[in-house]
């Protein structure tokens, strides 16, 4: 199972960017500045848009899921069972597993943007996808939340699971770091040296590098461990 | 001063806050009632029973600025300018005026390359500076921000907060889930299930919640 960027180049008005590289099983973590193009390259990825040059192969790839940044653009039931059902799931587990029994008919438009995350990311969370594209999962979850995600993630291991993200404190344990900078996507490697090449790293992360103490991987709890051996 | 007494709207319920001048932030779980309460202090809805007053006015008789965290439904215009020149029109200013505020925002959030962009082709980041520059070229008297940092990276949000820090707003109110920029605020409020359960300044509320991912990480470092 593998994604390969085989030299894409994407343009649009003044943007664009070059990828090259491969995506093997486990988990990827793909950084950048807001407009560096993390939402497009996962498009790109899902091929849901095509690059001006080179192409994106899906190798052996039998399921794919994409969960994008804002989960209202998902929506498709006038309830929130409706919107459980439309992904395969049953609303009573669904609502049971997020903590929000009794809300089967309401609008989803009348949940907090926290709550529609939550539902949307439990219902895509319930199958295992041969490739899952994560665009800003942690966006609007709460700390307790965000720590439940990264956990769920990493139980979820089997296939190739990236995720585009700019948060800057609470990450899942992952495999391999990328990220985005002027227009090109570069392979910073497996953590722990990862961190160390890493330009966009969160600043805490940058400071525990500094002081000699880099995390052995960029989860909460590893970070964590590391901030309290300063 | 804010005084906010007997307030009760959908989850909400405050028995009497009082809300100091300078950079108030709401932290708490989703659906605690973060939006409702910043809803409520902008005038943006009327509680069901309570009263709010800003410096002895209604909320709706306070110069306000709004950034939804929907960053979609911050926005009217689909070219960048007149998004961002619109509280500025709707006040009828003059052009030239409109234009070197706009052009002066632009500049300072640095999405000057963004102006003549159309707003529907912009990444979820660049639509919330938007609604940014929106909200800060009018000059309000208060600032009312919804999660607006959730789409944004880290010296996007730096810029944001040393906008917000002297730019010289009366009251800065707004929620995150980033517990560090929280801790830069001058008053917090802990809000869980409606209800307040901690206010004060962040050295007084945080030690509160040192057992849980609410207490900022780079304070672990001081402890």
């Amino acid at each position: 199972m593998k994604v390969i960027l085989d030299k894409i180049q994407y343009k649009r008005l003044n943007f664009s960017f070059k990828a090259i590289g491969e995506f093997s099983e486990g988990i990827h973590l793909i950084t950048g500045a807001v407009g560096s193009g993390k939402s497009t390259l996962a498009l790109l990825i899902a091929g849901y848009l095509q690059p001006e040059s080179g192409n994106v192969r899906r190798n052996g790839i039998q399921s794919m899921q994409l969960s994008l940044q804002f989960p209202e653009y998902h929506l498709t039931g006038l309830t929130v069972s409706d919107e459980c059902i439309s992904w395969g799931c049953n609303p009573k587990s669904i609502l049971g597993l997020c903590n929000l029994m009794g809300k089967e008919n309401v609008s989803p438009f009348s949940l907090s943007r926290g709550e529609l995350k939550k539902i949307h990311l439990t219902c895509i969370l319930q199958k295992q996808y041969d490739l899952l594209l994560l665009d800003e999962p942690f966006s609007a979850l709460d700390c307790q939340e965000k720590i439940e995600l990264c956990t769920q993630l990493y139980g979820h291991k089997k296939g190739i699971t990236i995720i585009f993200t700019h948060e800057q404190t609470i990450l899942p344990k992952v495999d391999y770091i990328w990220e985005l900078l002027d227009g090109m996507l570069y392979f910073r490697g497996a953590p722990p040296s990862a961190i160390e090449q890493w330009q966009g790293a969160p600043s805490l992360i940058k400071k525990l590098v500094k002081s000699g103490m880099t995390p052995r991987n960029v989860s909460y709890d590893e970070i964590k461990e590391a901030v309290c051996r300063i | 001063m804010i005084e906010i007494a007997q307030i009760r709207y959908r989850n909400l319920f405050i028995n009497y806050l009082e809300i100091p001048a300078g950079i108030t932030t709401v932290i708490g779980k989703n659906g605690c009632g973060k939006t409702s309460f910043l809803r409520i202090c902008a005038g943006i809805e009327l509680p069901n029973e309570g009263s709010i007053f800003i410096d002895g006015k209604l909320p709706r008789e306070t110069e306000c600025c709004w950034v939804n965290e929907f960053p979609d439904r911050n926005i009217l215009f689909s070219r960048v300018f007149d998004e961002i020149a619109s509280p500025l029109r709707f006040q009828y200013f003059g052009s030239d005026e409109i234009d070197s505020r706009v052009n002066n925002i632009a500049q300072f959030l640095g999405i000057s390359h963004l102006l003549t962009r159309n707003t529907y082709e912009l990444s979820g980041g660049e639509k919330m500076l938007i609604s940014f520059a929106a909200a800060l070229v009018n000059s309000p008297e208060m600032l009312v921000l919804d999660e607006y940092d959730s789409h944004l990276d880290y010296k996007r949000n730096r810029q944001i907060e040393y906008a917000i820090m002297n730019f010289g707003y009366k009251y800065v109110l707004r929620c995150t889930q980033h517990m560090e920029v929280a801790a830069n605020s001058d008053f917090l409020i802990v809000l869980d299930n409606g209800i307040i359960k901690h206010t004060g300044h962040p050295n007084q509320v945080f030690p509160q919640l040192i057992d849980s991912p609410y207490y900022p990480l780079s304070w672990r470092v001081k402890a």
